[in-house]
């Protein structure tokens, strides 16, 4: 299978869901699980031959699309994207699985929820820039659709506001990607043309903050985070797992392989600036997350601090830095899906509250152990500890760090503790609350269904599996790293 | 050249007229039985007839370039032109006209039949007099059309249009004069040669500044854009479409024809620095000011109509951007997106319409769930407004990004930046105003009954055939982009 079939087993399933006759719950969940499978296994069958044998070219797609606007219809998957690739099919296949309950107007549901996961998969693939666009923009819909539809907490806010971030960043993006196709000659939207070209010094002074902004707002940069958390609280909890584990993740990816190539004397002049407001990111993200009450607005914020480490990687320009934060956008996408996925689903639909402080009174670790068991890992997981996804990503970006901004890593540090602090906080106060005396015992919980267990299972593994054995994955990350798309930033001073 | 090749090449402007006096005809024999009331039915079933009749004479048009007179030019650019205008027409025509019972349709029908004459003759002028003949004959129909069904608001729209296009056709014809006493000539290539010879003249440059404001009335650019949400909210549903879809189209490609042929050598310059007096520059204040009132005036609406309107005010800012960089391949995208406009438009009026039918006015609140009440509408409706706004994969989308890319690529160096960014973060907040009808026709849910009577077949067509096309125009552009830079390229000097 080519990777080829994660687009169009999403795109598909997007369209066979909606000729589905009406309410058809069960066909549309199944047409969806079905579908994100196929991506899944095409993505992950696609990295095994790929390090099975490294050398072969790697796959691509190039057909003639709109010559006018000098646009080719580009696909490719080098290692880097297969990767990304992989994540994004693992986490369709959880986020399915966490929405197996949903009864209103499911068609839809998936609809929506497929065609984010296909435009993901287009971005990911993408090696025209105009394509790249095309998939990064079809995304914006079906998001707000899904929040506003499905959501709670003061959906239409957070859905609006979301929505009106990403188009805002999105204008951005086509100014610095029509500046740059301008300057090149206007012949073709290619990234590596584009890449190629040189451009004066004062177009990359202001073409490069344009587009890179454009791409980190939705990496959740600081201070433009804000409609992370509310967007995040809104959300449905498929969706919650979708923005913060694959859609923040275009964000900086585009930041990654489009606007740090396309002006790398622009990015020379700015790092300074990203990696201190990734710093800035990281730490007010863990305290703002330590004063939340609400179990997803804590996520949330976490999510704010552990994007700051892949903008912080990325800022720090060489290739520990770079590898460490493809790694956490991988390690955050699974570890964010599962946080979301045990506090959206399988506690809220129990206890119907979020609330640390309501919580404690539900007793979680004794009336839904399985659930207390995964959060506790996926805290371990989030916290960075060995072993897991998340300490592999972030020693990576600290290794690159020092070499370039040492005095910066101190700060670091300090945002590493606090999210320690405001993760066993949270956990211990929602899971592992102290019983005063005399209390009224823990109202019963349901049990956990086959198909969250299955959803918590398969995110774990992977978190375990690259904190104990990351050596594939940094072979496929390092095989896209050597792409001459990047040489330029790695071989700055 | 003869007689009878004149004849051939207005065949299609014949066949049109002579469906008009069949039409008149009928309405005259059957209201002169006793009780006799000429029915839509017949109406539009003539109308049809006419205008398939009309695009059948169009294969019978001598093809080359040769016949073309002083008055009448018969390029590529004429040729797709006359398509679109009687595509958007028929479309029209199978709109039902009003949301009240109309008197004296077969009047109605005959003036719609009139102004597609002065449309298509318009589209393929070559004479300054004879545009402005063409021009009359359409805008008279149009002013009477916007009046017929008798209630206050349309009273009020008709004379609001008709003061306003009249004081505009006064400034054209006086700016016509001047120019014919700069140039002594009133051809588009002897205006060129005129003003080549010499130093264009203050007289010369009055006279272009005067036909272009004429011009700006009929595509609603601010200033001259007061009539635009009176006419849009005040007339009958089938008189907006042929005054947003058609008439602007035409405007479009009278300006195109007259800048590009006309006045190559006094188009100045808007670039940022470097501005130079000359038509380009006043279109691109035009342009801002267009985008700027259109998009933050339509946020404050509450119907669907006048929300509309705005939003052509401020789609015709985007045109004008394009015109204003002043090359080739800006003006085939601006040309590309102009029918692409007119088709979400048109897509849109007919929602509108049919929603009219079943809740009895177009607040925005009236459209609370359309999903519900009908999910073809509803999904029509999403097409027709992220069309609108720019989101792929819809024809909108290719239309704005190409219109904005080449418009930075031929407007001077990077001198239009100013400009396209302003656009496209505009672009950014139209989607606002366009979600904000979405949120109430997919995310709410109406509090009364909640039936949709079905619609009439010819109305269902309108509103599938444009959703049709946009979706195709929006993965395959080419298929229009293509013939219309290829016109452009061999437009007849």
């Amino acid at each position: 299978m080519t990777p080829a079939w994660t687009l169009i087993s999403a795109f598909a399933a997007a369209l066979i869901v909606l000729l589905l006759p009406a309410r058809a719950a069960m066909a549309s969940r199944v047409v969806a699980l079905v579908a994100s499978i196929i991506g899944a296994v095409a993505a992950g069958s696609a990295c095994l031959a790929k390090l099975a044998n490294p050398d072969a070219a790697p796959w691509s797609f190039d057909r003639e699309w709109i010559p006018n606007l000098g646009s080719r219809f580009h696909l490719a998957a080098d290692g880097l994207s297969l990767t990304l690739l992989f994540l994004t099919g693992i986490t369709a296949i959880a986020g399915v699985l966490f929405s197996w309950n949903i009864e209103k107007r499911p068609r839809a549901f998936f609809a929506f929820f497929m065609t984010i996961i296909g435009g993901v998969y287009g971005v990911f693939l993408s090696r025209d820039a105009f394509l790249l666009f095309v998939f990064y923009e079809i995304v914006i819909l079906p998001k707000y659709m899904l929040i506003a539809i499905w959501g709670s907490t003061n959906k239409e806010y957070g859905a609006m506001k979301l929505t009106m971030y990403s188009i805002g960043a999105s204008s951005l993006i086509l100014i610095g990607l029509v500046a740059a196709y301008a300057a090149a000659g206007a012949t073709s939207f290619d990234i590596a043309h584009l890449a190629a070209a040189t451009y004066p010094p004062a177009m990359q002074a202001w073409a490069f903050p344009v587009l890179f902004l454009g791409f980190a707002v939705l990496a959740g940069i600081w201070p433009f985070h804000t409609w992370a958390p509310t967007g995040h609280v809104a959300a449905p909890t498929a969706a919650s797992m979708l923005l913060a584990g694959v859609v923040m993740k275009l964000g900086a990816f585009g930041a990654l392989c489009v606007a740090m190539p396309l002006f790398p004397q622009g990015f020379e002049q700015y790092k300074a600036l990203i990696a201190g407001l990734a710093v800035v990111g990281i730490i007010y993200g863990a305290l703002t997350a330590l004063s939340q009450k609400d179990l997803k607005f804590i996520i949330g914020y976490s999510s704010v601090s552990h994007m700051g480490f892949i903008l912080l990687g990325l800022a720090a320009a060489n290739h520990w830095g770079l590898r460490g934060a493809v790694l956490q956008m991988i390690s955050h996408g699974i570890i964010a899906g599962l946080l979301f996925g045990i506090a959206g689903r399988v506690v809220y639909e129990r206890t119907h509250t979020r609330d640390l402080t309501e919580l404690g009174r539900f007793d979680l670790w004794k009336s839904l152990p399985g659930a207390a068991l995964a959060f506790t890992l996926a805290t371990a997981a989030s916290m960075g500890l060995p072993g897991f996804s998340g300490f592999v990503a972030e020693i990576s970006v600290i290794i690159g760090l020092w070499q370039v901004y040492p005095w910066l890593t101190i700060a670091v540090a300090a945002g590493i503790i606090l999210t320690g602090v405001f993760s066993l906080r949270a956990l211990y106060r929602a899971f592992f609350p102290e019983r005063e005396a005399g209390a009224a015992p823990p109202p019963k919980l349901p049990p956990l269904t086959w198909p969250e267990i299955s959803a918590m299972g398969l995110l774990l593994a992977v978190s375990i599996a690259i904190g104990i054995y990351p050596k594939p994955w940094v072979q496929l990350i390092d095989d896209g790293l050597r792409s001459p798309l990047f040489q330029s930033i790695l071989s700055l001073p | 050249m003869n007689h009878s090749a004149l004849f051939l090449q207005l065949l299609p402007e014949a066949v049109i007229v002579l469906t008009a006096l069949v039409m008149l005809g009928a309405a005259v024999a059957t209201g002169k039985k006793p009780g006799g009331e000429f029915s839509a039915g017949v109406g539009v079933s003539i109308a049809t007839f006419g205008i398939l009749f009309a695009a059948a004479a169009m294969c019978f048009v001598p093809q080359d370039g040769a016949t073309s007179t002083p008055l009448l030019v018969n390029d590529a650019l004429a040729r797709i032109f006359k398509a679109v205008v009687l595509g958007l027409g028929l479309l029209a025509v199978w709109l039902p006209p009003a949301r009240r019972e109309m008197r004296n349709l077969g009047e109605y029908y005959a003036l719609v039949l009139f102004a597609l004459t002065g449309l298509l003759l318009a589209a393929g002028s070559n004479h300054l007099l004879f545009l402005f003949v063409a021009l009359e004959l359409a805008s008279l129909s149009l002013y009477l059309l916007a009046g017929f069904p008798r209630t206050p608001r349309a009273a009020e729209a008709s004379l609001k249009y008709f003061l306003f296009g009249g004081v505009s056709a006064a400034f054209m014809l006086f700016g016509i004069s001047l120019l014919y006493g700069a140039s002594h000539s009133a051809t588009l290539s002897g205006i060129s040669h005129a003003l080549e010879a010499s130093q264009p003249s203050l007289l010369a440059m009055t006279g272009l500044a005067m036909l272009l404001a004429g011009l700006g009335f009929k595509l609603a650019a601010v200033p001259f854009h007061y009539w635009v949400p009176d006419v849009y909210q005040g007339a009958p549903a089938t008189t907006v479409a042929m005054v947003s879809a058609a008439s602007k189209a035409v405007g479009l490609v009278v300006l195109v024809r007259i800048l590009q042929i006309g006045f190559p050598n006094v188009a100045g310059s808007a670039a940022w620095g470097e501005m130079t007096a000359g038509w380009s520059l006043w279109l691109a204040v035009l342009a801002a000011v267009s985008m700027i009132f259109g998009n933050l005036l339509a946020l404050a609406q509450t119907s669907v109509r006048r929300l509309l309107a705005y939003s052509a005010v401020a789609n015709t800012g985007y045109l004008l951007v394009a015109l204003s960089a002043n090359g080739p391949k800006a003006a085939a995208a601006a040309l590309f997106y102009v029918v692409v406009y007119g088709l979400a438009t048109l897509g849109a009026v007919a929602v509108t319409a049919a929603v009219e039918r079943d809740r009895g006015d177009d607040r925005i609140t009236s459209f609370a769930g359309l999903i519900h009440r009908s999910p073809f509408q509803a999904v029509c409706l999403l097409v027709f407004l992220t069309s609108l706004a720019g989101i792929p994969p819809l024809a909108g989308f290719v239309g704005k990004f190409s219109l904005f890319s080449h418009a930075l690529a031929e407007g001077g160096g990077m001198g239009l930046a100013w400009l396209v960014g302003l656009a496209a973060l505009l672009s950014a907040v139209s989607l606002y105003y366009y979600l904000s009808v979405l949120k109430q026709a997919f995310v709410k849910s109406a509090e009364d009954v909640d039936v949709s009577t079905p619609l009439p077949i010819s109305h269902r067509l309108c509103i599938t055939l444009p959703a049709a096309a946009l979706v195709v125009l929006g993965m395959f552009p080419l298929l229009l982009i293509g013939p219309l830079a290829k016109a452009l390229a061999t437009m007849v000097p």
